[in-house]
């Protein structure tokens, strides 16, 4: 009985169908190849908390990127558009909205909780008609009225509980 | 008794109940003014367009949220220790009754004048008439009569149960070899059921406790007739 669902779930795993990396890419968190990284020097890092990084993203500077950083040394103003994101582009990563980009996450997690409890509510109902005994007496429409009559006439709970809300003058339910 | 779907609790027929029921009210209170402020706090903190997380120092925010909470704790506990003591107040009971707890029944002896002992099952469901309280209703009720300080001493001849009765705000423990004691007043006439609260084996949802509360001249009807 175990061996089947573990024989799918493996065949599905060796596809990594099932495994976190697969699941991240398809939210747009893939890209983060873990390689062995030297962590006893400072390194780059896009992180909402920490909006200065302490080395620039691009450490080795070609002919033509050493050539702008010599532009930006003078006057900002003499720099274009283009020049200044190519400058940003190279000291960071990703924008601040970039990093805070939203992803559609939430859907898979919604979506796969409504399937879990549709799930559990499958097995509830085939429990209630397979698994239930049948139900005692007292709980027909006729004995619970019997029932509703009688504790109205031993005024149950009359400060302001159940008989509270009957009018004795009227019979009937006060509104 | 509970009415189907009852959140709060019932009806207090005892004044030691009614200062529980004030003091659940004030206390719930507090409760929910608690959570609504963390609830609050949760999402701003969830929707918020700050990122800075290293912060070092807050004292001023540190000695509000340890000074407050203490507060909030002896407004609770002034009121909690009022209550407490109040329930261990002298009373003078006109009436002793013994509760004896067994499996799976309870046994009432009255024995300050007459020898009145008898024994309280539940009444099965197939014998219960139309109308009447599943796994409630019990063959003989406990009597006594109602605005009378009333001691209970109550015991067990087997294992551990518990005679309960919520709108009376009575729970103590039966405990073989022990007597605990408690006192209450009844201030309405009317019948008041509870069940066994501690476990006690196969039938402990099905050994229940009814108490009727009589003006004392009935009561004294019904003792004279019983014993």
């Amino acid at each position: 009985m175990l061996s089947l669902p573990a024989l799918c779930v493996g065949t599905l795993a060796r596809r990594g169908i099932l495994g976190t990396a697969s699941m991240r890419a398809a939210h747009g968190h893939s890209g983060h190849v873990a390689t062995q990284e030297d962590m006893s020097v400072p390194r780059y890092y896009d992180k909402r908390s920490f909006p200065l990084p302490d080395v620039p993203f691009h450490a080795q500077l070609g002919t033509e990127q050493k050539a702008l950083k010599e532009k930006e040394k003078g006057s900002w103003k003499q720099l274009s558009n283009e020049e200044k994101v190519a400058l940003y582009r190279l000291k960071f990563n990703q924008t601040f909205a970039e990093i805070n980009r939203p992803s559609n996450e939430w859907k898979t997690v919604l979506g796969g909780i409504f399937i879990f409890f549709s799930f559990t509510g499958l097995i509830v109902w085939w429990q209630r008609v397979y698994v239930f005994p049948p139900k005692p007496r007292s709980l027909t429409d006729e004995w619970k009225a019997q029932q509703v009559k009688r504790m109205l006439d031993m005024r149950m709970n009359p400060i302001q509980g159940f008989s509270a809300k009957w009018d004795y003058d009227k019979n009937e339910w006060k509104k | 008794m509970a009415h189907p779907l009852q959140l709060g609790f019932q009806d207090a027929m005892s004044p030691i109940m009614e200062e529980l029921l004030h003091f659940h009210d004030h206390t719930l209170m507090i409760v929910f003014m608690i959570s609504a402020m963390v609830l609050y706090i949760i999402m701003l903190m969830m929707t918020t367009k700050l990122t800075y997380t290293n912060t070092m120092n807050a004292q001023e925010v540190e000695m509000i949220w340890t000074i407050l909470p203490a507060i909030v704790l002896i407004t609770i506990a002034l009121p909690s220790l009022r209550v407490l003591y109040l329930m261990d107040e002298i009373n003078n009971p006109h009436l002793t009754i013994k509760a004896i707890g067994h499996q799976w029944y309870w046994t009432y002896e009255y024995t300050d004048y007459d020898n009145l002992e008898f024994d309280s099952y539940m009444i099965p469901t197939q014998d219960l008439p139309n109308g009447y309280f599943r796994l409630l209703e019990v063959d003989h009720r406990m009597m006594m009569p109602m605005e009378s300080p009333i001691r209970m001493l109550i015991s067990a001849e087997d294992v551990l149960h518990s005679w309960a009765v919520p709108s009376l705000g009575v729970k103590t423990d039966a405990v073989p070899g022990r007597l605990n004691q408690t006192t209450f007043i009844v201030t309405r006439p009317g019948v008041f059921y509870g069940q066994c609260s501690e476990i006690c084996g196969a039938n402990h949802s099905f050994m229940p406790i009814v108490v009727e509360s009589l003006p004392l001249q009935h009561f004294e009807n019904w003792s004279t007739m019983s014993s």
